[in-house]
């Protein structure tokens, strides 16, 4: 039964150890999907290459099913996962300042964190200005305080705020996603090719 | 020859890929659906209904709150005017209709203390037991008998006839000093004759005891992934 | 042949890194509880530098003192290991695929001190909009998705949205 750590079934130790196999393997997929490439991630917003799109969605969709049948056949207390809170504006203005970050500057720290690994410079930049940012975002938090700490609706999901059946939902956004991974398919075929 | 199969099949390898998924997800909608369940199996559950040892008695009842044990935590599952009527020293109210309460639960759910759940008989103190055991709560105990019983035996005992086992001599001896303990005046000792009633202790409606609720193991980072 | 001078990049197949991706986001979730995540650790890092500037501006700050814990070092964090973890596997990545280099990536219309200047102020815009939603696009959005997380499609949703809207204003950079 999981999560193993939260249950006690490994030791709290060795949870350092865990990140960093993790961390190892996130880096790899990453790396290898070709995200340590702003053009190519920046290729999404253009139409000359979805690689971010199929990668981010096909991770959505097997993890979200994965979960769901881990739940239901008791290996897995879905209860028990740790559920990103909801901060209504917070979300909105957050990602919406993010979008626009990501398209000036081609990366999203994950990303930019794995282009450090293979040298490329503009990635060692980004992240320098991811740092600035935060520290920006410190320095003026009595500013963003309201928007930070406000609009709270707990560590809510989707069948609470939407009353939708998660099941249900999963199959839906599954049936979506393959769509438009057919949509951005033919997108592509028509849009110049454009080489990086 | 295979070659060109391979071709033909690969070809069609996101239709393929994507007819699985489309699968796997129908399968969630598509799945029995059956509630949860929480706390133990009705097997466990049945298997410690069975087992007798959840009883004690009230003369080891009386022996431990004698002693002062530390690790002992008497509920009172009767309605709240019973509790207030007569209790036993020291025991906090949880009537049996709350016992699945939020407020409820640190008292029950917890493994510092001994529980042991008393009503009139021991019949509502055992439908407390099964309901807290289903929910996997552990150290939990009922008095056997009840109250009646605790009156019967301890404020009350009845004197053995002289035909009697020695052993009954004993167990009066220690009922009577019991008794005596919780407040009941004696005859022969204070000669003087006094209705024997049972006798409440002034602590009783404050929860005598700080109960360490027991950590809830959840452990929500501060910040989440990012 | 040109073509495959400059497009030598040899990546994976999108849906083989997705569905991999997908199955680390379920064992990460299956033994820890929680999602991946990467811009924690640069928070971290901020903390720590600035702790150890100015300890007195760091206590007295209302956002850094939640991170600094009496003799427990904000850089011992779960999310610090994992993002050493991402820099090795990326790199492990890198040299099998002979893509390790020092080099600035940018379209042949812009310069390179045009890039750079970008991807900073990207960065910085990334910063802010990461502390206030409280994740990138992999704790909040990745993460968040995988748990059916209401904060976290939001998040996403806003993030690709706006960057699709302003899209228009940046091609000059990327095609």
């Amino acid at each position: 039964m999981g999560p193993l750590i939260p249950y006690d079934i490994i030791p709290f130790e060795w949870s350092s150890i865990i990140a960093i196999i993790i961390g190892l393997c996130f880096g790899f997929i990453l790396e290898a999907s070709g995200f340590s490439s702003s053009r190519k991630l920046a290729g999404v917003f253009y139409g000359y290459d979805f690689a971010v799109f199929k990668v981010f969605f096909t991770a959505a969709i097997v993890s979200l099913i994965g979960l769901l049948y881990m739940d239901y056949l008791g290996h897995i207390d879905i209860s028990m996962l740790y559920i990103h809170p909801t901060y209504l504006w917070g979300a909105i203005i957050g990602g919406a300042i993010m979008g626009i970050g990501f398209i000036a500057g081609g990366f999203c720290p994950g990303t930019s964190l794995s282009a450090v690994a293979i040298g490329k410079i503009d990635a060692i930049i980004n992240v320098l200005g991811i740092m600035v940012g935060v520290f920006i975002f410190s320095e003026l938090y009595p500013l963003f305080e309201p928007i930070y700490n406000g609009y709270f609706y707990g560590n809510i999901t989707l069948e609470d705020s939407l009353g939708i059946n998660p099941y249900w939902f999963v199959f839906i956004l599954t049936i979506v996603a393959i769509i438009m991974f057919a949509v951005t398919d033919m997108i592509r075929k028509r849009v110049k090719k454009v080489f990086y | 020859m295979v070659n060109r199969k391979l071709v033909k099949f690969l070809s069609l390898r996101y239709k393929i890929l994507a007819f699985i998924f489309i699968v796997l997800a129908g399968g969630l909608v598509l799945l029995p659906k059956h509630e949860k369940q929480e706390g133990i199996s009705p097997e466990k559950l049945l298997a410690n209904t069975i087992n007798p040892e959840r009883y004690i008695s009230t003369d080891a009842l009386a022996e431990k709150m004698i002693n002062q044990d530390p690790s002992l935590l008497l509920i009172d599952v009767r309605n709240e005017s019973d509790y207030k009527k007569y209790t036993l020293t020291n025991a906090i109210n949880i009537p049996l209709k709350n016992i699945l309460d939020e407020e409820s639960e640190p008292y029950l759910n917890q493994d510092a203390y001994d529980v042991i759940l008393f009503s009139n008989d021991h019949f509502h103190a055992d439908q407390a037991w099964i309901l807290c055991t289903r929910l996997g709560y552990k150290n939990l105990h009922v008095l056997n008998g009840g109250i009646n019983s605790w009156y019967n035996t301890i404020i009350n005992p009845k004197m053995p006839t002289e035909d009697m086992a020695h052993t009954e001599f004993e167990l009066y001896a220690f009922r009577k000093a019991a008794s005596m303990y919780f407040g009941v005046a004696y005859p022969e000792k204070v000669k003087k004759a006094t209705v024997i009633k049972p006798v409440t202790k002034p602590s009783i409606t404050a929860a005598p005891k700080k109960v360490i609720v027991k950590k809830k193991k959840k452990k929500l980072p501060i910040e989440g992934g990012c | 042949m040109k073509n495959k001078t400059q497009n030598r990049h040899i990546y994976w197949n999108p849906y083989f890194g997705g569905f991999l991706l997908g199955i680390l986001i379920i064992f990460t979730f299956y033994i820890t509880g929680r999602g991946l995540g990467a811009s924690g650790a640069m928070k971290s890092s901020v903390v720590t530098i600035v702790d150890d500037v100015s300890h007195e501006h760091a206590e007295k700050s209302a956002y850094y003192s939640k991170f600094i814990s009496g003799d427990k070092s904000p850089m011992n964090n779960w999310i610090v290991f994992e993002t050493l973890g991402v820099l090795i596997g990326a790199f492990i990545s890198g040299s099998i695929s002979g893509r390790i280099g020092w080099r600035v990536q940018h379209s042949p219309k812009i310069t390179r001190r045009r890039r750079l200047i970008f991807a900073f102020g990207g960065g910085i815009l990334f910063g802010i909009g990461a502390q206030i939603a409280r994740g990138c696009t992999s704790g909040a959005a990745l993460s968040g998705m995988a748990v059916l997380s209401t904060g976290g499609f939001i998040t996403m949703l806003a993030i690709f949205g706006t960057a699709y809207l302003f899209a228009y204003f940046f091609r000059k950079n990327w095609i």
